[in-house]
């Protein structure tokens, strides 16, 4: 993708002072601390007006930040801000943000890792905060195709047509925002009535995409997290997606009325990394498609209308090698699941991993069409798919206001 | 003669009066009982079906699986329970109003039937739990085979199911007092004769996926034979 580089070199530097807040996510203290130095070293001479302070967070029962003189020995096995929300446990970024209301910090962020060296990203980072006055700055990374495709294959798309804005690696576990959207989160009344939810990635993204806050996105390089083991696809699944389907319920009256999309100021040069190997196992999907489909159908059939389920019997029924689940079908599950998880049509956890197979079959059309496919194509491809969902709303409009109604 | 008849027929109707007499007392306390029972029904009713309006019991067991969803309000979950809460104050309070008559028969039957009517209620309870626990954890473990990807997933949801069913079945008989050392051995033997069934589902099914799974966790052990397919089962795709 050929992302917009938003050039503001024109601004004011004089305006660049304040104090910049940075939490780092638990590492061992001897990373923790050489992190620390080379963030605050590029920081102070990429802004030279500004004080930057960075801490480390600690996982637990009760986050905090801390020196990273004082981080512990060993770094915790779980991703302190994505981990926070799904363990039922305090929030760090809420912690992350009363420090920042408490310094006054110009513009705070919540960093898993340095990034790429040879790019500036932290002046993508904190620049637009700094310089041009955004609240809300989304990381987004270079990533393999094949990678992130839960991102790819349902949150691009929905929270795009849901909020009209294509901020596309919506998913992520770091944020930098400005300390008047500190205080305007710290605020929401959410961290009373849901602490568990509130603080979550998406609960974050979605508070500021429904809100009427400056957001943009930063592209930062190359991906961080690695590559470890692939996560299963239905803990993922439920892990990433049920979060968004809850964000749906919490901003229903404003996702109703918005329509189409609009792109988000981008800074950074950002596309898909190339010269990935290809080697998906695409008759695995396909099968795990029709397993499900020979097995879960019934239980699909409280959640997907009539229509859908034939669509799906007869994607199923095509010759070996050629069943997918097409974008205006998949466009159309993903409301529906999203409307059978307000109504609690099914127990919420097997509701969303009983999507996987449906999810499986999408990717292993996905996986056909941009196996040929360079950078750009496959941006195309993830275009195409995201007019389907726009196209599509209306669908999830009708669906979700007359839930009982299979055919609206 | 005609005197004597008339005396025997006096005596007989002075006999059955003075019976009734004796009786009358404990028929009124025994229609006192069955109005109080039949109040305490309706009352007991009432407080069951808000509890479970309450808790909305009805969406819940759908949700879960436990219940059915149709359209059939009248088989309701909240129903049934109203039901049998109703029906089971007034069936007590018929059994304890009988017991006041006093008559031999009665009191014994009576007697019998209190001192059960606890154990067997909890017996039913313990067993219609059973069933429901039954039909989550097939929808779970249903969910979880299709997700692993393994052929024979109806039979091994199935296969739990009615593993729960059996063990909720063995543990309120055993509470029933049904059956002595009947129940466990036939539990012992279906509950051993499902799991080896599990297994060679399991077995066959999935072996494959087993057999990629014992690679992965003992990569040194060359005794399993593997097929020669990739590490990751999906193929090269990260989702998160």
């Amino acid at each position: 993708m050929s992302a917009t580089s938003t050039g503001l070199s024109a601004v004011a530097e004089s305006r660049a002072g304040g104090e910049i807040l940075i939490a780092l996510e638990a590492a061992d203290r001897r990373s923790a601390t050489d992190s620390a130095a080379a963030i605050r070293a590029r920081l102070s001479e990429r802004f030279s007006g500004c004080n930057a302070t960075v801490l480390v967070t600690t996982a637990g029962t009760d986050p905090a930040l801390v020196d990273p003189a004082d981080a512990p020995d060993v770094p915790p096995a779980a991703p302190t801000l994505a981990g926070a929300a799904i363990a039922g446990q305090p929030s760090v970024l809420r912690t992350v943000l009363e420090e920042a209301d408490r310094r006054g910090a110009r513009a705070a962020a919540l960093l898993s890792a340095a990034h790429d060296e040879s790019l500036d990203w932290l002046g993508h980072l904190f620049q637009p905060i700094l310089e041009a006055d955004f609240d809300f700055v989304s990381p987004s990374y270079r990533r393999n195709r094949f990678d992130g495709m839960l991102n790819t294959a349902i949150v691009y798309p929905l929270v795009r047509s849901l909020f009209g804005r294509r901020l596309r690696q919506p998913t992520g576990s770091e944020a930098a925002f400005s300390v008047t959207l500190a205080r305007s989160l710290l605020a929401q009344p959410a961290w009373r009535r849901d602490p568990a939810y509130a603080g979550s990635p998406a609960w974050l993204v979605g508070s500021i995409l429904a809100g009427a806050c400056r957001a943009c996105q930063a592209w930062l390089g190359r991906w961080p997290g690695g590559a470890g083991p692939a996560e299963d696809a239905s803990h993922a699944l439920a892990r990433i997606v049920g979060p968004w389907f809850h964000e749906m319920e919490r901003h229903a009256e404003r996702w109703q009325r918005v329509e189409g999309s609009e792109p988000v100021p981008t800074f950074g040069q950002g596309a898909a990394l190339d010269g990935e190997r290809s080697d998906v196992d695409v008759a695995a999907l396909e099968d795990g498609f029709r397993l499900g489909l020979r097995e879960l159908e019934s239980l699909w059939g409280l959640v997907l209308p009539p229509a859908t389920l034939l669509a799906l019997r007869r994607a199923a029924a095509a010759p070996a090698g050629k069943a997918r689940v097409s974008d205006p079908v998949w466009a159309r599950i993903v409301y529906d699941f999203a409307v059978a998880y307000s109504v609690r049509a099914v127990e919420r956890q097997q509701l969303l991993r009983s999507m996987t197979p449906l999810y499986l079959g999408w990717v292993r059309g996905f996986v056909e069409d941009v196996r040929e496919l360079d950078a750009d194509g496959t941006e195309e491809r993830v275009e195409a798919l995201c007019g389907w969902f726009e196209r599509e709303k209306r669908y999830g409009i009708a669906r979700w206001r007359w839930p009982d109604n299979f055919n609206p | 003669m005609w005197q004597n008849t008339k005396r025997v027929f006096l005596d007989s109707v002075e006999h059955i009066l003075n019976a009734a007499a004796q009786l009358l007392p404990s028929v009124l306390a025994m229609l006192v009982i069955f109005i109080f029972t039949l109040v305490l029904a309706i009352a007991v009713r009432s407080v069951v079906r808000r509890l479970c309006n309450k808790l909305a019991l009805d969406r819940r067991l759908r949700e879960w699986g436990v219940a059915p969803v149709s359209s059939d309000s009248w088989a309701s979950p909240t129903k049934l329970l109203t039901r049998i809460s109703f029906w089971t104050v007034l069936l007590l309070g018929l059994f304890l109003g009988l017991s006041v008559l006093d008559t031999p028969v009665a009191s014994a039957i009576d007697l019998r039937i209190l001192e059960y009517a606890p154990r067997l209620l909890v017996a039913f309870a313990m067993f219609a739990i059973a069933v429901g626990i039954a039909r989550v954890v097939e929808r779970n473990v249903l969910i979880g085979a299709v997700n692993m990807g393994m052929q024979s997933a109806r039979l091994i949801a199935l296969g739990a199911r009615w593993l729960v069913v059996l063990l909720g079945a063995a543990i309120a008989l055993d509470h029933a007092g049904v059956g002595a050392s009947v129940v466990p051995l036939a539990f012992g033997i279906l509950f051993g004769g499902i799991v080896f069934a599990l297994a060679l589902a399991v077995g066959l099914g999935a072996k494959d996926l087993v057999a990629r799974s014992l690679q992965r966790r003992f990569p040194d052990a060359g005794s399993v034979e593997a097929p020669p397919e990739q590490e990751e089962p999906r193929g090269g795709i990260h989702h998160v």
